[in-house]
């Protein structure tokens, strides 16, 4: 597992559907290209069902970690 | 894993589980004061609450029925829909058959959702399909999600307000030139119960084998599992009771449960008063607020001889009527079905123009509601059980407003 310091961090709380998973499809396809492991930060349950689908065809596991009430952290990675 | 350094707080996660309790009471009293009020006020109420507890637990979502198959070919909710709208159909099959025995007759059962088939049905629905995607969320869906603490969903309805109040001042002109004139085409008037309701089946069926069809136009992804922390495997009885009260209460139910849920109350609502519909609702409070502001819309034509989400427009009277029982009801069950799974906070968009999208979106979703003559319940979800062919109408323009709107909010990163 990667250290967790290590991990950049997309925050899209606040954004409601399609956004956080649109939002974390740019962030993989265009902003960080090949990245090896990346955290989105959500406030939308619904992501947790679009995001991950959508990590997998591009290559990443996914694991969803609740954070606070209403907050969970979706993790997408590599493995090496 | 652990949390991320950079996690700030944001938004208020409100409520703790001390105040758990409470939030159990809410509805609880609220019914028993909708009860002194009247019998009808608090079965409207219960059901309203049943409904928002459903569509919270389940996260229900008409929008990304169709957006997530045009986005993703991802049909998991639409194929929910489908299954629920069967066992809706065989419901309301039933229950029309109690009221209109003979239907070759050419008589209608006044609350099913026949409503006029015209030019309206179709821009009613593109208008609506365009709207919701750009909002986020259905009217239904707004209703729950204001409850959920979305502010999002507050300002969309405040654009359903208005346009349902646009579309009021120009539904005598809508009315005279087609409305009036639109016939009301409801399948058992020449096939009869059966045969419509094979009908129906079939073409539910195709809907899903064309939906299985689509999904599988886009390669699927390698499929890697989710992790998720795996809690330790009960030991006894009270660790079971655990179990189950988490499966209800805090974990997300398959979207399939929770359409057949609500057309299971579509249903019961049927035997006793009427179909399922919020919009009508909420037109009178936008032609109740109109006047408040000392703008009224005056009178509007042909309401009487409409059933659905129209009928309610020529109510006016009172605040509290059944109508505002079960939208209240949807925004309290919401609130509730969040609190008890810990999932609600106020959640705050935090780019300026995601109040103009919600705003503008709930605005040409309003107009479209009332030009269709009713939401993703009424015109839809309520109009395909009463084997009526705007049902089916109504929901092919919305799929076609909800590609217009994908277009659109690709745009709005």
């Amino acid at each position: 597992m990667i250290e967790t310091q290590d991990v950049p961090l997309l925050d899209v709380r606040g954004e409601i559907c399609p956004y956080p998973m649109l939002r974390t499809n740019k962030e993989l396809d265009e902003v960080q290209p090949g990245v090896l492991a990346l955290d989105v930060l959500t406030d939308h349950p619904p992501a947790l069902s679009t995001i991950p689908p959508e990590a997998m065809k591009r290559g990443y596991g996914c694991e969803i970690d609740e954070v606070r009430d209403g907050e969970w952290v979706i993790r997408l990675f590599k493995d090496q | 894993m652990t949390t991320s350094p950079a996690v700030r707080p944001q938004g208020l996660a409100l409520l703790t589980e001390s105040r758990q309790i409470v939030v159990v009471a809410l509805p609880v009293a609220l019914y028993v004061v909708a009860l002194t009020l009247g019998t009808s006020f608090a079965t409207f109420f219960a059901v309203g609450t049943t409904v928002g507890f459903t569509l919270q637990r389940s996260r229900l979502c008409f929008v990304s029925a169709f957006r997530d198959l045009i986005l993703l070919h991802q049909g998991r909710t639409l194929k929910a829909l489908l299954v629920g709208l069967a066992v809706g159909s065989v419901g309301f099959a039933m229950v029309m058959s109690t009221i209109v025995g003979d239907p070759s007759t050419g008589r209608m059962p006044d609350d099913a959702h026949i409503l006029p088939l015209g030019i309206t049905t179709v821009l009613g629905g593109v208008l609506f399909g365009v709207g919701m995607v750009l909002a986020g969320g259905c009217v239904t869906g707004s209703l729950y999600r204001m409850g959920e603490g979305y502010v999002g969903s507050w300002v969309a309805m405040g654009g359903v307000l208005l346009g349902l109040y646009a579309l009021n001042r120009t539904w005598n002109w809508w009315w005279e030139v087609t409305i009036s004139t639109s016939p009301r085409v409801w399948f058992p008037t020449s096939l009869g119960y059966g045969v419509s309701l094979v009908l129906t089946a079939v073409l539910l069926a195709l809907s899903y084998l064309a939906t299985l069809w689509w999904e599988r136009r886009q390669p699927a992804g390698i499929p890697i599992p989710i992790r998720r922390a795996l809690p330790a495997p009960p030991a006894s009885v009270a660790d079971d009771v655990r179990v189950a009260l988490r499966g209800v209460f805090r974990r997300e139910w398959p979207a399939v449960v929770g359409a057949v849920v609500i057309s299971v109350l579509n249903i019961l609502l049927f035997i006793r008063y009427r179909p399922l519909g919020v919009v009508g609702e909420i037109s009178r409070w936008a032609n109740d607020l109109g006047s408040l502001a000392g703008v009224p819309v005056g009178v509007l034509e042909g309401l009487d001889s409409l059933a659905g989400c129209a009928a309610a427009l020529a109510e006016g009277a009172s605040w509290f009527t059944d109508g505002f029982m079960l939208n209240f009801g949807i925004v309290v069950g919401a609130f509730t079905g969040a609190v008890l799974a810990r999932e609600f906070r106020l959640r705050i968009p935090r780019q300026p123009q995601r109040y103009v999208q919600s705003l503008g979106g709930g605005m040409v979703m309003g107009y479209g509601a009332g030009l269709g003559l009713g939401c993703t319940f009424g015109a839809f979800y309520s109009a395909i059980p009463s084997l009526a062919l705007n049902g089916w109408v109504y929901g092919l323009a919305m799929a076609a407003g909800a590609v217009i709107g994908a277009r659109i909010i690709r745009r709005l990163m």
